[in-house]
């Protein structure tokens, strides 16, 4: 453990001379030794290499603040868990406010019928007048039951994108519904 | 698993030769050097208290200098050591501005109960805390600007320890330059709002500390 943990120290030393093969070498075990923590922490692979990713360039970008002369690992794992504390948040934070959207569509259906002109036919009615790429995304979505992720994969496009229609599409059901 | 390969590759081309940074230590000793300066000449703008050297021969007055000049100090250490993303490896060094600000409430709890009868506070009050943040942006737009230099996986405590360092410099210019004996007005007026501006500097920190 101590001969590793001082090989990567001595790699990172030699990578900020310029050293590009020890470079090499440090970014491979580096990805090698964050795979399992984030595998650990995150549900799917995909994830796991998008993270990994973007961590392995937060080090390029931080390497000036490591020296060589102290262990490597612990300021690798600050790194590493400080990008995966912002993907979470971000990944929570989004799910909450799809969470709130669904929420607020909710209100709609479970206001009383008699005393309110929506239905669950108005709302099916005005789905289907969507656009045809949003109308599919809360097809999938609310009837079939598919989660964004499932759709995005579905349909060939990215999850991000599948949330932001459905946003989008959720707004305009609103203001429809409203009036 | 390719992705991964050409990313590290792509990084690999880009890793040419890269100085280190500074050590925290010396970072925070560039940071005091800059703000001892900066405030030996708006003293001398200012001018002194005149009732200074006397003031210094009261132990409580003393003291608190002292202390909220080591604030000053600790605070400078402790956010050039936020500044790195593992916090250079000293967690306990970065954590050291709370036993400074417990040890500074004492010695301001001790002046208080020595300030009997009180003293007449003066009829100024917020024009305190205003001068105070003034003196103040200066260290603070300099500190903020090194620490993006850098890779804070602490932005928020960053950002507030900097504000901290840099309000204490304003604090330490008005303690020797205002003619103020009341210890109340002192803590009302001068020392209270580091809370306030602790947590504008949080908010700062987690805004202009992105990397």
């Amino acid at each position: 453990m101590t001969d590793n943990t001082d090989n990567l120290a001595a790699l990172m030393k030699q990578s900020l001379t310029g050293d590009q093969r020890a470079y090499a070498a440090l970014l491979q075990e580096t990805s090698r030794l964050l795979r399992p923590f984030l595998a650990k922490r995150l549900n799917f692979t995909s994830e796991v290499d998008d993270l990994l990713q973007e961590i392995l360039i937060s080090i390029h970008k931080a390497r000036h603040t490591y020296d060589g002369n102290r262990p490597y690992k612990p300021w690798m794992y600050a790194i590493a868990r400080f990008r995966l504390q912002d993907h979470l948040r971000a990944h929570y934070s989004d799910q909450l406010h799809h969470a709130d959207d669904l929420s607020e569509l909710e209100d709609f259906l479970h206001e009383p019928v008699t005393e309110s002109a929506i239905s669950y036919e108005s709302i099916s009615g005005e789905v289907e007048k969507l656009p045809e790429k949003q109308a599919t995304i809360l097809r999938l979505m609310h009837q079939e039951g598919y989660t964004a992720r499932e759709v995005a994969a579905k349909i060939g496009m990215k999850e991000s994108a599948v949330k932001v229609a459905a946003h989008r599409a959720y707004k305009i059901l609103r203001q429809k519904l409203e009036r | 698993m390719g992705n991964m390969d050409e990313l590290i590759d792509k990084l690999v081309q880009d890793g040419t030769t890269v100085k280190p940074a500074h050590h925290p230590v010396l970072l925070s000793l560039e940071w005091i050097a800059a703000a001892v300066f900066y405030l030996a000449v708006a003293l001398m703008l200012s001018g002194f208290r005149p009732d200074l050297m006397v003031k210094l021969h009261e132990p409580w007055f003393a003291a608190e200098i002292a202390a909220l000049a080591g604030i000053f100090v600790v605070t400078s250490l402790s956010a050039a050591l936020l500044s790195f993303p593992d916090l250079h490896q000293m967690r306990r060094v970065a954590l050291a501005p709370a036993l400074m600000f417990a040890l500074f409430a004492l010695v301001m709890l001790f002046a208080w109960r020595a300030d009997s009868p009180p003293s007449q506070p003066p009829v100024h009050s917020i024009e305190c805390t205003l001068s105070i943040t003034l003196l103040a942006i200066l260290p603070a737009v300099w500190i903020f600007f090194v620490m993006r230099k850098f890779a804070s996986t602490h932005q928020y405590w960053a950002g507030g320890i900097a504000i901290l360092a840099a309000f204490s410099v304003g604090a330490l210019w008005l303690r020797l330059y205002e003619p103020t004996d009341s210890i109340m007005h002192v803590i009302e007026w001068h020392y209270l709002p580091m809370i306030l501006i602790g947590m504008i500097g949080m908010w700062l920190g987690k805004s202009l500390l992105k990397w």
